[in-house]
C-alpha cells in the first residue's frame, strides 16, 4: 500500500487523525471511547485474575476449614466469616472464591471446544461449498433441531456412569487407568459438543461472502496454497465472530452449569456456583440467604459484564450490525 | 409460495433422520449398558437379560437379517432398534409400567396448565411493553426497561424462581410454597410458577419486540400514515401492531413443543409431576427409554413447528417465496 505515490482519501479532513491502519486498532479505539465497555472489562479482568489465582493450593484447604458450628451469618470480623458460613461451618467466601476456578475451567474449556468445531466446520463449509457443504449444513440443522437443555441432558445422561481411560494420579505417580469421568470434563464435554451450531452457521455464512472477494482471488492466483488462505488471510477476517461470540458464549456456560447441577447432572465433589445455588433452596426457607445471594451476586455481575462487553465489542468490531440493538 | 413451501418441507426430512441418527447414536452407542444401570451392579445375568429384552435391547441396532430369514418376513428385517425409535415404537418406561405416549398424555396436561396461561399473559406485557418503550424511545421508562431486561438475562432464572418461592411463599404465604393438586385446586399451585415464567422471561422478550417495534416505526408505511394526520395511537395499533404480529405468531409456533416439555428447572424446583420432571426423574432412574422417547418427541416436534413457522411466514409475507 505504502508504495502508491499519491495516496486517495475519501475521508472527510476532520477525520483523518482518525484514521488507524487495522481493524483491530479501530475496534479499540470505539471500544475505548465508551466507558461502561472500559468498566466491564475491568470486571471481566478482575474475575479472570481471581479464576487464576483459585487455582492455588491454599483454596483447596480454606473451603474445608470450618470457622463456625453451622449456618452463621455475614459478619465484618474476619475475612473467613465476611459472607457466612453454610450448613457444615465452611466459610461462604472461599467457597466463593473457588467457584471461580469451575467456572473458568467450564468457560475457557468449553468455549474453546465449541468455537474451535464450529468456526473449523464453519471455513470448510463456506470456503469449498458442494457436498461438502451440504453435509456440514446438514449436521448443523440436525443438531440445532434438537433443543439445547434436552442435547446437553441427553450428552450427560450418556456419559454419566461410563469409564474412560483416564490420567489419575495415585501416591503421586500419574498413570492411565479407567475411571469415571470428573463433572467438570462431563459438563464442558456436554457444553462444547453441542453449542457448536451458532457459530458455525454465523461463519459459514461471512465466509461464503469473502470467498468471493478480490483478496481472496488474488491470492489464489498468486498460488498461495487452501490451507493458507483459509488461516492467513479468511479466518483474520471473520475473527471478530468469534470474539464476540466468546463473550457471550461464557454467559450461557455459566448459566448452563448452575441448571446442569440443580438439576443433578453437573458439579458435584466440589464447591461450585451452581452448587451454591442449589444447596439455598433448602437454606432460602430457612432464612440462611447469604450463601444463595453470593452465588446469584457472583454470577449475576460477571454475566452482566459479559452481556454489555459483548454488545460494545459487537458495535466495535461490526459497525454494520450498529443499531440493530 | 407453493414451490417454497414443497422445497421447504422436503428439506425437513433429512433434518428428521438426523435427529434420529443422533438420538439413536447418543442413547445406544454412546451410552453405557442402559440395562446394567437400572439393575444396579449386584444384578446377574438372567435379570439382565429380562430388563435388556423389556428395554428392547436384544434387537439388533440397525437391520435384522437373520430374523428376516429365520421368519421369512421383510418386517422382522426392520424389527430392530433404530427403527423402533424412528417409527415411535419406544419400549415401556422400566419405572412405570407404562408406555411413554400414556404418560405423555397424563403428564403433558399438567406443564400446559402452566406453559399455557405463563405464555399468553406473557405475550400480551412483552407486546404492551415493547409498544410503549419503542414510542417512548430514550425516555426514563425505555432506559428503565432495557436496564432490567439485561440484569434479567444476567441472573440465573433458578435464582429468580428461588426468590419469588421465598417471597411469595414464605414470607408472604399468599401461595403453597412447592406441589401439585389435579382439577380446579391446580390453580393455587400453578400461580407462583407462572409468575416466575413471567419474571424470569419477562426482560428478554421485551427487549426483542422492541427492537422488532422499532424496526418496523422505521418503514415507510409509519411515515406515510403519520404524513396523512393519523393520530399516533392508531398508528401503533393499528399499522404497526398488524405487522409486528407476523414474528409474534411465527415465533408462537416455533414456541409450541417447549411449552408441552415444560420448564424442567421450573417444575423440579416446584414438585410439579409434568413433562420436565419426568424427564428429570427418569434421568434418575436410568428410564432409559423415557428419557430417549422424550428428547426424540420434542425434536421432532420442534422441528415440525420449525417447518409449519416458516410455511406460515411464507403464507403471510409473499415476499419470502421469492428467495
Amino acid at each position: 500500500m505504502s508504495m502508491m505515490a499519491p495516496s486517495i482519501s475519501v475521508v472527510p479532513d476532520s477525520d483523518v487523525a482518525e484514521i488507524s491502519r487495522s481493524l483491530w486498532g479501530d475496534a479499540w479505539k470505539r471500544l475505548s471511547r465508551r466507558p461502561s465497555a472500559m468498566i466491564c472489562m475491568g470486571i471481566v479482568a478482575v474475575y479472570l485474575l481471581v479464576g487464576l489465582a483459585s487455582f492455588l493450593p491454599v483454596f483447596d484447604r480454606k473451603i474445608e476449614q470450618a470457622v463456625a458450628d453451622g449456618y452463621q451469618g455475614p459478619s465484618f470480623k474476619s475475612f473467613d466469616r465476611l459472607l457466612g458460613t453454610d450448613i457444615q461451618g465452611f466459610p461462604v467466601i472461599w467457597r466463593l472464591l473457588y467457584g471461580t476456578r469451575v467456572a473458568l475451567l467450564i468457560t475457557i474449556f468449553a468455549s474453546v471446544l465449541s468455537l474451535g468445531i464450529g468456526v473449523t466446520l464453519g471455513i470448510v463449509a463456506g470456503y469449498f461449498g458442494g457436498w461438502i457443504d451440504d453435509i456440514i449444513t446438514w449436521l448443523f440443522t440436525t443438531v440445532s433441531s434438537v433443543p439445547w437443555i434436552l442435547l446437553m441432558i441427553a450428552m450427560v445422561y450418556a456419559l454419566k456412569g461410563r469409564m474412560f481411560p483416564w490420567f489419575v494420579i495415585e501416591n503421586r505417580r500419574p498413570h492411565f487407568a479407567w475411571a469415571e469421568m470428573d463433572p467438570t470434563v462431563m459438563i464442558i464435554l456436554a457444553l462444547g459438543l453441542t453449542d457448536w451450531v451458532g457459530i458455525c452457521r454465523l461463519i459459514r455464512g461471512e465466509v461464503l461472502k469473502h470467498r468471493e472477494r478480490d483478496y481472496v482471488q488474488a491470492a489464489r492466483a498468486a498460488g498461495v496454497g487452501t490451507g493458507r488462505i483459509l488461516s492467513r488471510h479468511i479466518l483474520p477476517n471473520v475473527f471478530h465472530l468469534v470474539i464476540i461470540s466468546f463473550s457471550l458464549g461464557a454467559v450461557a456456560y455459566v448459566q448452563a452449569e448452575v441448571v446442569l447441577t440443580f438439576l443433578g447432572l453437573g458439579i458435584t465433589g466440589r464447591p461450585s456456583w451452581g452448587r451454591m445455588i442449589d444447596d439455598a433452596k433448602l437454606e432460602l426457607l430457612r432464612g440462611v440467604w447469604w450463601q444463595a445471594v453470593a452465588a446469584t451476586a457472583a454470577i449475576g455481575i460477571l454475566c452482566l459484564a459479559l452481556n454489555l462487553l459483548g454488545d460494545a465489542l459487537r458495535d466495535a468490531l461490526d459497525p454494520r450490525l450498529r443499531g440493530a440493538d | 409460495m407453493w414451490a417454497y413451501i414443497v422445497r421447504r418441507i422436503l428439506l425437513t426430512i433429512p433434518t428428521v433422520l438426523g435427529i434420529v441418527l443422533l438420538t439413536f447414536v447418543l442413547f445406544t452407542l454412546v451410552s453405557k449398558d442402559p440395562a446394567r444401570a437400572y439393575a444396579g451392579k449386584q444384578a446377574n445375568e438372567t435379570t439382565l437379560r429380562a430388563i435388556r429384552h423389556k428395554m428392547g435391547l436384544d434387537k439388533k441396532p440397525f437391520f435384522d437379517l437373520e430374523g428376516a430369514r429365520e421368519k421369512h418376513s421383510i418386517k422382522a428385517f426392520f424389527d430392530t432398534q433404530f427403527f423402533d425409535l424412528l417409527f415411535f415404537r419406544f419400549p415401556q418406561s422400566m419405572r412405570y409400567e407404562d408406555s411413554v405416549w400414556h404418560l405423555l398424555k397424563t403428564k403433558g396436561p399438567v406443564s400446559l396448565a402452566i406453559q399455557v396461561p405463563a405464555f399468553l399473559i406473557l405475550l400480551g406485557l412483552e407486546l404492551a411493553i415493547a409498544l410503549y418503550v419503542a414510542n417512548h424511545r430514550g425516555k426514563t421508562a425505555d432506559v428503565l426497561v432495557t436496564t432490567i431486561s439485561i440484569l434479567g438475562m444476567s441472573i440465573p432464572a433458578l435464582s429468580i424462581y428461588l426468590a419469588a418461592q421465598w417471597f411469595f411463599g414464605a414470607q408472604l404465604q399468599i401461595f403453597p410454597v412447592a406441589g401439585w393438586e389435579g382439577g380446579f385446586y391446580a390453580i393455587q399451585f400453578a400461580a407462583l410458577p407462572i409468575l416466575c415464567v413471567i419474571f424470569s422471561q419477562l426482560g428478554w422478550g421485551a427487549r426483542f419486540y422492541r427492537t422488532v417495534v422499532l424496526d418496523e416505526l422505521g418503514s415507510d408505511y409509519v411515515r406515510t400514515a403519520r404524513a396523512k394526520g393519523l393520530p399516533q395511537r392508531e398508528v401503533m395499533l393499528t399499522h404497526v401492531l398488524r405487522n409486528v404480529m407476523i414474528p409474534v405468531v411465527t415465533n408462537t409456533v416455533a414456541a409450541l413443543p417447549f411449552l408441552l416439555l415444560g420448564a424442567l428447572v421450573l417444575e423440579h424446583l416446584f414438585q410439579i409431576p409434568g413433562m420436565g420432571e419426568l424427564i428429570v426423574q427418569s434421568i434418575f432412574n436410568e428410564d432409559r427409554s423415557v428419557v430417549m422417547g422424550l428428547v426424540y418427541l420434542t425434536s421432532i416436534a420442534y422441528c415440525i413447528a420449525l417447518l409449519l413457522s416458516d410455511i406460515l411466514y411464507s403464507v403471510v409475507d409473499p415476499r419470502v417465496s421469492l428467495r
